[in-house]
């Protein structure tokens, strides 16, 4: 007797193979915009998870499972397609998280990952370099001298030190008599590199031809660096201070004049060394 | 003695108190010299309790404190003055009293980017060490222009290839703060002259 129709078991392993093949098919097309968009990977994370426990269940499972393979398999097919636009759309505003998310091989990962990584990121910067929204932008060079010392510190130019230091110097004379008292040699060493650095026969008038440059935006520190250095020329002030060049237009009028009058307030023992020199 | 040293903490507090300081500035940039108030704990036994309590809690914070150095506030240079003493606790157990104590002092603190005058102290074919106070700075070969060389000898110095500038031992260099670092008892910087205006001032034998 001829069967008129195969059997029901090579059918059934024929629609096997072909849903195989479709399978094997929409994954390799799911697989390809991950080839071009790795970034696509982490987006993908929470989908993926599902087909893997789908997996799971077909391996487990018998019918129940393959229909449950069924189904995301054909809704993987019919939503590929617009699941690709999506991926386009939203790939755009992820791709600022390439950088961060290359290193993640485990296509399994959560949205756990992404705030470990946005953290770590973070941690990267340093805390100063703003939450997140420099994120290439390397991490700006801060001079943190306002965070070290307290609030009440107070710059003093070397000759203001020297004038304070000198006079606590006199008192030590005393002190000098007695072997048991031990005169620190950071003092010493403290004064004699703040008489070296007093340019200046009057340190208030000096103070007070720098306080006129504050208007123009000098800051303290700056100031100090003028005195301490006894700056000659405009270009040598601008070229020791980068900051300063920054306000160069503001300042450069001003800074002369001032550098003008501190010529005068300078030391005789100075202006003979500077003559000295230029001989 | 131990009056002779009472009486220089008077004097040294009422000379502190008689110099204007109100003409020291308000910000704090890169620079050495620091004018601060401090508060620090300190311990006394009660053979010290009298009516020279004061002083001698000075006595002791000033042989405590100046010459210290913290990467904080850097090297305690000297103390100008005592702002506040506050109430003393006594330590259970021990008989020892706390007092709380603001004072001012100066301070000498070198900052990255800062720029300063040093006197050399060695030179070797890796670079030179000067001196800023009671601050260690090393500048090393490769922060020195590239026109200057090493000459060993008797005299070790760098000298530009036309001779006519030398770094040697005591000369004053200006140099520029790149980095510190912070021991328990110094501070260590390295520095360079590599950039415009920097580099020999003078020499040894000019200044004689």
């Amino acid at each position: 007797m001829k069967v008129p129709f195969p059997p029901r078991q090579s059918q059934s392993q024929s629609q096997r193979r072909r849903i195989r093949n479709r399978r094997q098919c929409c994954a390799v097309l799911c697989l390809i915009p991950f080839l071009f968009f790795p970034s696509l990977r982490f987006y993908y994370n929470s989908s993926s998870t599902k087909g893997n426990r789908h997996k799971i269940m077909s391996d487990k499972g018998g019918k129940g499972g393959k229909s449950a393979l069924k189904s995301p398999a054909y809704k993987g097919k019919d939503d590929n397609s617009a699941k690709l636009k999506g991926r386009k759309v939203q790939f755009d505003s992820e791709d600022l998280y390439d950088d961060k998310f290359d290193t993640n091989e485990n296509g399994k990962s959560n949205g756990k990952d992404d705030t470990s990584f946005s953290k770590g990121g973070k941690g990267d910067k340093g805390g100063k370099a703003g939450k997140g929204s420099a994120k290439k932008e390397p991490p700006p060079l801060l001079l943190k001298v306002e965070q070290e010392l307290p609030e009440n510190a107070k710059c003093l130019m070397d000759c203001e030190a020297a004038q304070i230091l000198q006079g606590i110097q006199e008192h030590m004379v005393l002190l000098s008599k007695d072997p048991t008292i031990k005169i620190p040699s950071s003092f010493d060493r403290a004064l004699q590199y703040a008489n070296r650095g007093n340019h200046y026969t009057n340190p208030q008038s000096a103070r007070l031809v720098l306080e006129s440059l504050k208007d123009q935006g000098l800051s303290d520190g700056e100031m100090c660096v003028i005195a301490n250095t006894a700056v000659e020329s405009v270009g040598e002030a601008f070229g020791l201070m980068p900051s300063l060049k920054a306000k160069k237009s503001k300042v450069k009028e001003p800074l002369r004049s001032a550098l003008t009058e501190l010529e005068k307030l300078k030391n005789v023992a100075e202006s003979t060394k500077k003559a000295i020199v230029l001989d | 003695m131990s009056l002779l040293y009472d009486s220089f903490v008077l004097l040294r507090i009422n000379h502190s108190l008689s110099l204007d300081l109100s003409f020291c500035g308000s910000g704090n940039l890169g620079k050495m010299f620091f004018h601060i108030v401090l508060e620090r704990n300190m311990q006394l036994h009660p053979r010290h309790f009298g009516r020279d309590l004061r002083e001698k809690l000075v006595s002791k914070l000033m042989k405590d404190v100046e010459g210290t150095c913290s990467g904080r506030h850097g090297f305690v240079v000297a103390i100008t003055g005592i702002e506040n003493v506050g109430k003393g606790l006594i330590r259970d157990g021990t008989g020892f009293v706390t007092f709380p104590v603001k004072y001012q002092c100066v301070v000498f603190r070198p900052f990255k980017g800062e720029i300063l005058e040093a006197v050399v102290t060695m030179v070797n074919k890796m670079g030179f060490f000067a001196e800023a106070g009671p601050v260690q700075i090393f500048v090393s070969n490769h922060l020195i222009p590239d026109d200057m060389e090493f000459q060993s000898g008797d005299m070790p110095n760098y000298t530009t290839s036309d001779g006519s500038v030398k770094i040697q031992k005591d000369s004053e260099v200006r140099l520029k703060i790149i980095g510190t670092r912070v021991d328990a008892t110094e501070i260590f910087c390295i520095g360079t002259i590599k950039d415009d205006f920097l580099g020999v001032i003078s020499d040894p034998g000019t200044t004689s």
